[in-house]
């Protein structure tokens, strides 16, 4: 497949939030506000892009020239899990306005299974390395643009009346339904 | 013992067990999963070239693998094309069978798809799409007939009908047969087909 | 341990504090694997299968575990018992582990299976970590079932496979698809509040 399209289908079509329900969590979590939804998106994005390129890494240098695939699970969440400390206490040292937006996200991003699904996703279909680091980037992204939309509704959602029963989460995936409907407009586009 | 002393001793030997657990389970369960791989491709070839009786791989590469069906006395009696390319939503998996000189298809089983259920997802259905495929003139590039006809009569030997409400789905199986042909083609004009044939595995 | 409080234990994760309507736990598999009844099961025996053997070794343990490594420690346990339900299933179920794809590995980072070692298997018995397991897990595979049958039933007039809408029924093949997913589980979720706002005005 080409970059572009993997690009583009990682973003629009094949769009983690709306398409293979990873990052649930977080989506419904962090995106009462555009603010904070935006700098989670960002936070996601990066932790992502790091993550594709160390779990190929791993994959191919590691894990498929000695035949270890059965620590591929094992050794991917282990890899996260360090890898998000590592990032936090990197930009911290680097950039504290830039830990000040992103730091209390960072944490939240080890349990989110859209990191753990990209590893997995992108050794299952045998990308290659660029392959990989733009099907994470595109992700990430994907991820952001999912996250910030819901935001932006649900901050015009607070004003509307809501029934009591739908109020929090119900609600907030019934719009997400609406949204990935929406978002099928996208699919055959890379054809 | 120091409280960093057994974090490391814990950790490291939970490490230890569950890895040699894993090891375990990965050496009884593996010779298995491959099977399960092989069969899978043995089954494709068998339904798409029939006559089939054993198949070895002739050529391979990303997105494109060559496999030959021998019959009982061990001529080759047809092609199997394993292909994938770009969907409506994702990558389609498929086989196409030929006979010998890549002039005539035999069958198409399509091997993965994600395509919209009841509409796209249409091209695994036999009765909607995977029968024009049978016997159809491939000399040439083959080509869409759009609107759909009723009856497979009408179409002339290099068509293929259209599924209605899924042209997008059908052009895209017609891409990846299309140029896989081609590519096959070259490749044996190349000489790059392997003579000595590896048995699948 | 009376048999009344491992009752107890049970039922609590059937409806009171059922990981996916009330605790919200869990939803990414939720909805990813509902679009038909036995990929919906498959999904559920699985993380049954992880969770109750992840609570079991806990459980046994959590007196050698070290307070600061506890959370390193369960994730390599319960990744380890993720790695032997994903090669099982894909040795013996391929169909099944094929379409399941990436999910099965992603039991990993289910948070109902690390919450349970957290909140409830570090703390307790094994007797009782094993009733807690089995009660999170028959919550969770309830709301699997009932949301993969709502889910095939409609948008595909079969359940498990088998035709049970007659000839007359149009599938809403939007149901099978992501949208359906979403605007199911979040009606299901409403539901589960009303019934609850019901009972606890009864009271």
């Amino acid at each position: 497949m080409e970059l572009v399209a993997i690009f583009i289908s990682a973003i629009l079509i094949n769009n983690f939030v709306l398409y293979y329900f990873l990052g649930i969590c977080p989506f419904l979590g962090v995106s009462k506000k555009i603010d904070s939804a935006f700098s989670m998106g960002l936070a996601v994005t990066f932790v992502m892009t790091i993550t594709a390129v160390v779990s190929w890494v791993i994959n191919h240098w590691i894990l498929i020239p000695h035949e270890l695939d059965y620590l591929k699970i094992v050794s991917f969440i282990l890899v996260i899990a360090s890898l998000v400390q590592l990032v936090e206490m990197f930009i911290r040292k680097i950039s504290p306005p830039l830990y000040q937006a992103l730091g209390i996200y960072l944490p939240l991003i080890t349990t989110n299974c859209a990191i753990m699904g990209l590893a997995l996703l992108a050794a299952l279909r045998d990308y290659g390395f660029a392959e990989t680091v733009i099907f994470g980037f595109g992700s990430g992204l994907g991820f952001t643009l999912a996250i910030i939309i819901m935001a932006a509704i649900r901050e015009q959602l607070d004003l509307a009346d809501v029934p009591a029963p739908l109020k929090g989460p119900a609600i907030a995936l019934i719009v997400a339904g609406i949204m990935a409907l929406a978002f099928m407009g996208f699919v055959g586009m890379i054809k | 013992m120091k409280l960093s002393t057994r974090m490391v001793v814990v950790l490291t030997s939970i490490g230890l067990l569950s890895g040699s657990f894993l090891a375990t389970v990965g050496h009884l369960t593996k010779e298995r999963i491959a099977l399960n791989k092989q069969r899978e491709i043995e089954e494709a070839i068998i339904q798409v070239v029939p006559g089939t009786v054993s198949s070895q791989r002739l050529y391979e590469e990303r997105d494109l693998s060559v496999y030959g069906g021998k019959n009982e006395e061990g001529n080759l009696v047809g092609f199997a094309i394993h292909a994938s390319g770009i969907g409506f939503q994702d990558k389609i998996t498929l086989m196409l069978g030929t006979n010998t000189s890549l002039e005539r298809t035999n069958r198409l089983a399509i091997l993965d798809q994600k395509e919209t259920p009841g509409l796209g997802a249409k091209i695994t259905d036999r009765d909607s799409f995977l029968k024009y495929w049978e016997n159809r003139d491939c000399s040439g590039t083959i080509s869409l007939r759009k609107p759909a006809v009723s009856a497979a009569e009408k179409l002339l030997p290099s068509e293929i009908n259209t599924i209605t409400g899924a042209t997008i789905s059908s052009e895209a199986v017609l891409s990846i047969v299309n140029s896989s042909l081609e590519q096959v083609r070259e490749i044996i004009k190349e000489g790059k087909l392997s003579s000595e044939a590896q048995d699948v595995n | 341990m009376s048999t009344k409080a491992a009752g107890q234990e049970f039922i609590k994760g059937l409806w009171d504090e059922n990981p996916v309507f009330r605790q919200l736990l869990g939803l990414c598999p939720t909805l990813a694997v509902t679009g038909a009844v036995i990929n919906g099961l498959a999904m559920g025996l699985a993380t049954t299968f992880v969770l109750i053997f992840s609570s079991l070794v806990v459980s046994s343990i959590k007196k050698l575990i070290p307070s600061q490594v506890r959370i390193a420690s369960y994730i390599v346990i319960i990744a380890t018992f993720v790695t032997v339900a994903d090669r099982f299933l894909a040795a013996f179920f391929p169909p099944i582990s094929k379409s399941l794809g990436p999910y099965i590995p992603l039991i990993v980072v289910n948070c109902i299976i690390l919450g349970r070692q957290e909140a409830y298997s570090s703390k307790n018995t094994v007797g009782r970590s094993l009733m807690d397991a089995l009660g999170m897990s028959a919550g969770f595979v309830l709301a699997l079932l009932i949301l993969s049958a709502i889910r095939e039933i409609l948008g595909a007039g079969t359940f498990f496979g088998y035709q049970v809408m007659g000839a007359w029924f149009e599938p809403w093949i939007i149901m099978i698809l992501p949208p359906g997913a979403f605007i199911t589980l979040g009606i299901l979720l409403a539901l589960a509040l009303q019934i609850e706002r019901r009972t606890k005005s009864r009271k």
